[in-house]
């Protein structure tokens, strides 16, 4: 593999696994809180799933470089972190998170049905892996958003405020990082614009049956994934609290 | 007001060479929602194959121990309603055990009174200490494809660190310290 | 149910109780729509709805450190556990609802405070350690209560609870792990999983219920197959257990008079405070306010969201039928 190409790849890698770490960790909020003992349960098990994929990213790029995935969560600062904003918003109403994981769920499940070609065997492996939990949790939160739409005047007034506010973050998710026009040019990734066409068309179709409107001013749209909104440092000092509070600690 | 939503039970196929067996129940508010989370909620850990949901007041039950005593709470059935096809559900043995009853078959009968004598004289290779039977329209089931099963199922396999073979060696035995001194 | 059902008033209840009891002798699972004294139901119901809001409140002081696990794996091992204590929620207020009572009127007892459920779940878990702990000793005492019940004549009990006890003993190996781990670990490792063993020990041992003395219930309930061993019995077999393991792991236990006994095999403890145990049973203890505050704040949080699936639900409904 060229060394642009590694490096490209490993960044990319990395993108994937703080996509769903950070995830987890606002899903996981949840455990113990949720509105009916049911939910508690969906919940840990959306979460589990998301960082058994978080480990098998970080696993990727642990075979290029060696580097620990521990390490990576648990002792990086925020400005190295590479996920997209959307995901470490906080953790919101039900109707926030459902709408959020709806979002995040259809962008990972087309971009995986595309990354299983990948030339690249590991990745293409990872994605048919992934990809089956994903079509679960797709119908999991499509289930939601379908009936938080649908249900009352209020929980439809709280799942539009949620598209409002989420809709320009989500097309993050489509913003190639540095290097990702090589990796696709050799073959290692999907193309990210063809995954929007298809995400837009879905999503937008699944919405508006669901009674919602999509926004006529996305709002913000981040673009650039070494920046992060302001709730990421609190997140993470929370998260990587017991790691960091015995520096002489060699295994937990 | 019930703020817990309608009661569903739960029928889980641990393989699909074994009989789907009552696992327990779930509060759901529709079908599609009640085996979403039949499947979060029975299907963590291996093994699963199939489930099906039922909501609780369509289950007419009965046991070995009403029927000796007569005190069978069925409805009557008028006469001239039409044969429906029943799933039946049956329980043969005392042993410890995770589930409940077990599916035997199906048959056609106008109600549940009629459809347990059906039952009774179809399955007689055991003797019955409780009987489930359920009109097979209100059973929902899950996708039977073998994406479905992948994406629903299978995954748990993966799991390995909820599963407690995995912890095995922790630790040594117990009566190895059985004369230790604080 | 009937209104005379069970109850000894009827005329029939001496012959019904007898044939009753001889089914339990006989190891006979009793099932939904069999015969029961009314005192059975109520017991029933009392310690099955006691223990689902248990688990529930567990959640609670492990679920609060999810977000602070240390490494990947121990954030997917703790939301596994706190998982499986919902599941076992769900599936005791299931069993529980087996004996006629409603899942909303079990909620609304505690939530109004008016249930009980285990002290343990009232102490505080102020650092990482605290997590492992529990799961060696507070699941530990929880096994062995639980392997006697699944054992228990009410089959949906029972069920209930060997899918309960196969869940939990992964519970118990992954806290087991941690501790061992901690105590050959760092000097700040070391010292935290000490003072947690301290911390939680006697909370432990008191997780059994009073001395079978001070136990007004526990014959009937052995009469009746409900419980197989008394609180004493059940007591002593987790210290026989886990006494020799923690001073073997190189941390001491917080009871000076300790001892092994030659003769009978026994690990014997010193006095349980039980004045500490009332007082955290009778809403004094250090968290019965907060816990109790979290549960109804899901609880009213989680109002629309149960409505809006509701009227969704209804909706589909009346769609089908006009088609």
């Amino acid at each position: 593999m060229k060394p642009e190409v590694k490096e490209a790849l490993i960044a990319k890698l990395t993108a994937l696994a703080d996509d769903e770490v950070i995830l987890a960790q606002r899903n996981s909020e949840w455990v113990g809180h949720a509105p009916i003992l049911e939910e508690d349960i969906a919940l840990a098990n959306l979460t589990q799933d998301e960082l058994g994929h978080a480990q098998i990213w970080y696993g990727l790029r642990q075979a290029l470089d060696g580097a620990d995935p521990d390490r990576l969560v648990f002792f990086r600062e925020a400005s190295e972190f590479r996920n997209a904003e959307l995901l470490e918003l906080p953790r919101g109403d039900w109707a926030f998170t459902m709408l959020r994981q709806f979002l995040f769920d259809l962008y990972e499940s087309l971009w995986l049905e595309a990354a299983q070609r990948s030339l690249y065997p590991p990745l293409a492996q990872a994605a048919g892996k992934i990809l089956r939990e994903e079509r679960f949790h797709l119908q999991h939160s499509r289930a939601w958003v379908e009936r938080l739409g649908l249900g009352t005047e209020e929980s439809h007034r709280r799942l539009q405020e949620a598209l409002d506010f989420q809709w320009g973050y989500a097309q993050q998710l489509f913003v190639p990082i540095p290097g990702e026009a090589l990796l696709v040019a050799e073959g290692l990734l999907p193309d990210l614009e063809t995954v929007k066409a298809r995400w837009l068309e879905y999503a937008t179709q699944r919405l508006q049956q669901s009674g919602l409107k999509l926004p006529i001013n996305p709002g913000y749209q981040p673009a650039d994934r070494s920046h992060h909104t302001e709730h990421l440092w609190s997140l993470l000092a929370e998260m990587q609290s017991t790691a960091r509070w015995d520096p002489q600690a060699q295994v937990w | 007001m019930d703020t817990q939503w309608p009661r569903w039970e739960v029928f889980k196929q641990d393989t699909p060479s074994k009989p789907h067996q009552a696992v327990g129940s779930v509060h759901a508010a529709d079908p599609e929602h009640a085996l979403l989370t039949a499947r979060h909620v029975f299907a963590r850990r291996p093994q699963a194959v199939s489930l099906w949901v039922v909501p609780a007041e369509a289950v007419f039950s009965v046991t070995k121990e009403q029927l000796e005593a007569g005190t069978v709470p069925f409805p009557e059935t008028p006469p001239t309603t039409k044969p429906t096809l029943y799933y039946v559900f049956r329980k043969t043995s005392h042993k410890r055990s995770m589930t409940f009853v077990d599916y035997v078959g199906e048959v056609s009968a106008a109600g549940p009174a009629e459809a347990l004598k059906e039952a009774q004289s179809r399955f007689t290779d055991a003797e019955a200490l409780a009987w489930w039977l359920v009109p097979a329209l209100q059973v929902v089931k899950s996708d039977p494809s073998r994406e479905a099963i992948e994406s629903w199922f299978e995954p748990a396999k993966d799991k390995t660190y909820k599963q407690q073979q995995y912890y095995a060696t922790v630790g040594s035995h117990v009566s190895k310290h059985k004369g230790a001194k604080r | 149910m009937a209104g005379k059902y069970g109850v000894p008033t009827d005329p029939d209840y001496p012959k019904r109780l007898a044939e009753f009891e001889a089914r339990i002798a006989r190891g006979e699972k009793i099932e939904p729509g069999d015969w029961m004294p009314e005192e059975y139901r109520r017991q029933l119901i009392r310690m099955i709805s006691q223990h689902a809001h248990s688990e529930v409140v567990g959640m609670l002081p492990e679920g609060a450190w999810i977000t602070r696990a240390p490494t990947l794996k121990r954030k997917m091992i703790l939301i596994a556990k706190v998982q499986d204590e919902a599941g076992h929620g769900q599936y005791l207020y299931h069993a529980a609802e087996t004996l006629g009572i409603t899942r909303e009127a079990m909620l609304e007892a505690l939530l109004s405070g008016k249930a009980k459920y285990s002290s343990i779940f009232n102490y505080p878990t102020l650092t990482w350690a605290d997590i492992g702990t529990i799961g060696w000793l507070v699941d530990g005492a929880a096994i062995k209560n639980q392997t006697m019940l699944a054992q228990c004549s009410y089959g949906p009990y029972s069920r209930a609870m060997v899918r309960i006890c196969a869940e939990e003993t992964f519970h118990h190996k992954q806290g087991k792990e941690m501790v061992l781990l901690y105590a050959k670990g760092s000097p700040k490792q070391r010292q935290m999983a000490q003072d947690a063993i301290n911390r939680w020990w006697w909370p432990a041992l008191m997780m059994m219920g009073p001395h079978d003395q001070d136990s007004p219930h526990t014959p009937l309930l052995m009469r009746w197959g409900i419980k197989t061993k008394t609180n004493d019995q059940v007591r002593q077999e987790f210290i026989n257990e886990h006494a020799p393991e923690i001073l073997e792991a190189g941390l001491s236990i917080p009871d000076p008079q300790l001892r092994y006994d030659p003769q009978s095999g026994n690990w014997l403890h010193g006095p349980i405070h039980w004045d500490e145990f009332w007082q955290v049973v009778n809403g004094n203890g250090p968290m019965n306010k907060e816990r109790l505050a979290a549960r109804r704040k899901a609880h009213q949080e989680g109002a629309w969201v149960r409505e809006a699936l509701e009227a969704y639900a209804a909706k589909q409904q009346k769609a089908a039928v006009a088609v």
